[in-house]
């Protein structure tokens, strides 16, 4: 029994799916190769490698030899976007390329990478649910997509190279759900969300579970190439807003990407202006390959999703909206003597 | 609820933006991390997928009420938020489907099109019924009259006259559907953008899709070349219809093309907008927003009977000659449709 290689184990899917192997494995068939060590509490093995060191491949490849392992879940990549651009490019394209270098090398069966939705780029020409087959087109001024498409394009090079090593790529809808904290759940972190105007594209927010779930399938099967894994269905923006109680502002979307741009310089935004095209265009992808080849069917749909994260994150809310409704009734109830209907 | 309580302040601690945390910190935030992940499962394992909650279970008034009510010791935010989503939840759906028709809405504007399709343009039909009653099928008209007004009628005309009462799900063309208000407007009351891959998944569901292969040479058509339809675009309904075997009925509307009579074009003005072409009518701009007030003609929509499709199979997709050729059936049957209405009619304003 060879073992399995979890990388970017501190990220969030990277931690799920790290514990999930854990579980149905045992820790001792699972090697975690990070920067930052896994829970003491796993019992998990724990190799230090920091893919943007020069050697890191020639190290990665002693160490799969050492480890034996047999599969590598390839989840070192950064949900936020960083203002240190160049050093997420080393990890996230460069470390990519060392991995899949050293993996071949060291004959890994199978490379499970972690991709985003976001990278086929949030477009008006796209259609509304984009297939696998769909080009990648980010735009190219957003370095967050960039390397996460350079990513993508050496995963595609290495399966052409090395037939007999499987290399499958998931590309996960923006994650929704307990424990998810990232710039793009933030946005329902806060009372008053600026919106743009005249813009309302739907949306997909996949429930971590249904991540995890999928994960694990391609672990188990892996198939060669890339599967879309999303929730069962898309929600308009503007409408999980409201859902969530939130109010709108709506802001001219020439204005919003420069005003986007003019905080992230200032180091108070979450992302840089490039990132006004997700909330302007969609880019919902669609799940029937994932059904095909993970035999993954997602449990949660984009407003199940969304009605965890915010009983999670905002339970005083929730509740708040609750005790209120109820006062209302018993007011109600106190002034005419019956219920409220 | 304790447990979150619990959570919330040490998920802030991780925020701390630190590249390389001490050994001490690091173990600590592990089980942090361990200890968050440990709750998360609790809560997941007794929560799994629940049916979603209503927003508000309250009205537009009556939650405008609690927000003034709220007056005497300040308005709440939270006041201020549930009345704003209690307005917008009182004329939109909680739950679209996967192509964004919110039923909700189109109810809500559906009184301005009634009035329209009634009483503005008398709209007549006939061969209605060639649209089958159920399964896939493809409605192909000719499209005409700068705003697309003529796909709001085809789809009213299927759900009054046809006896099934479809919805017939349009194709909007690009022009409009990434026109900002305008895009998810129609979305939101059941028009999908007009794509090869949209259009097949609908028809593979078995949805009733409307289609203008001319696209906008056709809206966008001079006043003088009215009624003469243009080229069928390279003849991709076709093949969309030959791969899912649906059948064309094809569909002609007269009336629609002196609606808003295009005397002219203003391209290095619509260009900078993102239109193909920015109009001048008699009404437009001069009246300003009056110029989007349609002239009242005298509406006909003809639909010939259905081409059926399943006979030539999906492998005749790709016979170009056999795609122009069933194109060309389809373009002349709506040239033939139009011109016989023209023959007959005798007013443009009473038929």
């Amino acid at each position: 029994m060879r073992r399995t290689a979890v990388t970017g184990i501190a990220s969030f899917l990277g931690a799920r799916v790290l514990r999930r192997l854990v579980e149905a494995q045992g820790p001792d068939a699972v090697v975690a190769v990070d920067v930052a060590a896994p829970p003491p509490t796993l019992g998990v093995r724990h190799r230090t490698l920091d893919f943007t060191e020069p050697a890191s491949d020639q190290r990665l490849l002693e160490l799969l030899r050492e480890e034996e392992v047999g599969t590598v879940v390839h989840a070192a990549f950064f949900t936020n976007p960083r203002r240190d651009t160049g050093y997420a490019h080393e990890l996230e394209s460069i470390g990519t390329l060392n991995l899949l270098a050293a993996a071949a090398a060291a004959g890994v069966q199978r490379v499970v990478m972690r991709s985003f939705t976001a990278v086929y780029g949030a477009r008006g020409h796209n259609p509304n649910f984009l297939t696998e087959d769909h080009p990648l087109r980010p735009n190219p001024a957003l370095a967050w997509a960039r390397d996460k498409l350079e990513a993508e394009e050496h995963a595609a090079a290495f399966a052409r190279r090395y037939p007999d090593m499987a290399v499958a790529v998931l590309r996960f809808a923006p994650l929704f759900g307990p424990g998810v904290h990232n710039f793009y759940t933030r946005i329902f972190d806060h009372r008053v969300v600026p919106l743009l105007m005249g813009y309302d594209p739907l949306v997909q927010f996949l429930h971590p579970e249904d991540a995890a779930t999928a994960l694990l399938a391609a672990v188990e099967s892996a198939p060669t190439g890339a599967c879309n894994v999303v929730p069962s269905r898309p929600i308009p923006l503007l409408t999980a807003l409201h859902l969530a109680s939130k109010v709108p502002v709506f802001v001219p979307h020439p204005a919003a990407a420069v005003g986007a741009d003019l905080l992230w310089s200032a180091g108070l935004g979450a992302a840089p202006g490039a990132f006004v095209d997700y909330v302007r265009y969609p880019f919902v992808a669609d799940g029937q390959r994932a059904r095909e080849r993970l035999g993954f069917t997602p449990r949660y749909s984009s407003r199940q999703a969304l009605d965890a994260y915010v009983r999670y994150r905002h339970p005083h809310a929730v509740e708040k909206a609750r005790s209120a409704t109820d006062e209302h009734d018993h007011e109600h109830e106190r002034e005419h003597g019956v219920a409220a209907p | 609820m304790s447990e979150s309580a619990k959570v919330v302040p040490l998920a802030k601690g991780k925020r701390r933006r630190r590249e390389r945390p001490d050994a001490d910190e690091e173990d600590l935030r592990a089980r942090v991390r361990d200890l968050e992940d440990e709750v998360e499962r609790l809560r997941e394992g007794t929560e799994g997928p629940q049916d979603a909650q209503p927003a508000t279970g309250e009205g537009p008034l009556v939650a405008l009420a609690r927000l003034l009510q709220g007056g005497r010791d300040g308005i709440t935010w939270e006041a201020l938020a549930r009345a704003w989503s209690a307005l917008y939840f009182s004329w939109h759906s909680e739950d679209v489907d996967e192509f964004g028709y919110d039923p909700k809405f189109t109810r809500t504007v559906m009184p301005l099109f009634e009035f329209l399709y009634t009483m503005w343009w008398r709209v007549e039909t006939a061969g209605v019924e060639n649209v089958p009653g159920t399964g896939p099928a493809l409605i192909v008209a000719n499209h005409s009259g700068v705003l697309p007004w003529d796909s709001v009628m085809i789809n009213l005309a299927v759900r009054h006259e046809h006896p099934a009462r479809r919805e017939t799900r349009m194709l909007a063309l690009d022009m409009f559907a990434l026109l900002p208000f305008l895009a998810p407007a129609l979305a939101q009351s059941g028009a999908v953008r007009a794509n090869p891959e949209n259009a097949e998944r609908l028809l593979r569901k078995g949805e009733l899709v409307g289609v203008f292969p001319e696209g906008v040479k056709g809206v966008g058509k001079p006043f003088k070349d009215r009624y003469r339809l243009a080229r069928f675009g390279r003849g991709g309904f076709v093949r969309l219809a030959l791969r899912t075997g649906a059948p064309i009925v094809p569909c002609a509307v007269v009336g629609a093309e002196e609606v808003h009579p295009k005397l002219a074009s203003v391209n290095w003005l619509g260009r900078p907008l993102g239109l193909p072409y920015l109009p001048i009518t008699p009404t437009f701009p001069l009246l300003g927003p009056l110029g989007f007030v349609p002239l009242p003609t005298k509406w006909s929509i003809d639909f010939a009977d259905p081409i059926p499709m399943d006979a030539h199979g999906p492998e005749a997709a790709e016979d170009p000659i056999l795609v122009n050729r069933l194109s060309e059936q389809v373009r002349s049957t709506i040239q033939r449709m139009v011109d016989s209405r023209l023959a007959r009619r005798r007013s443009i304003w009473f038929g």
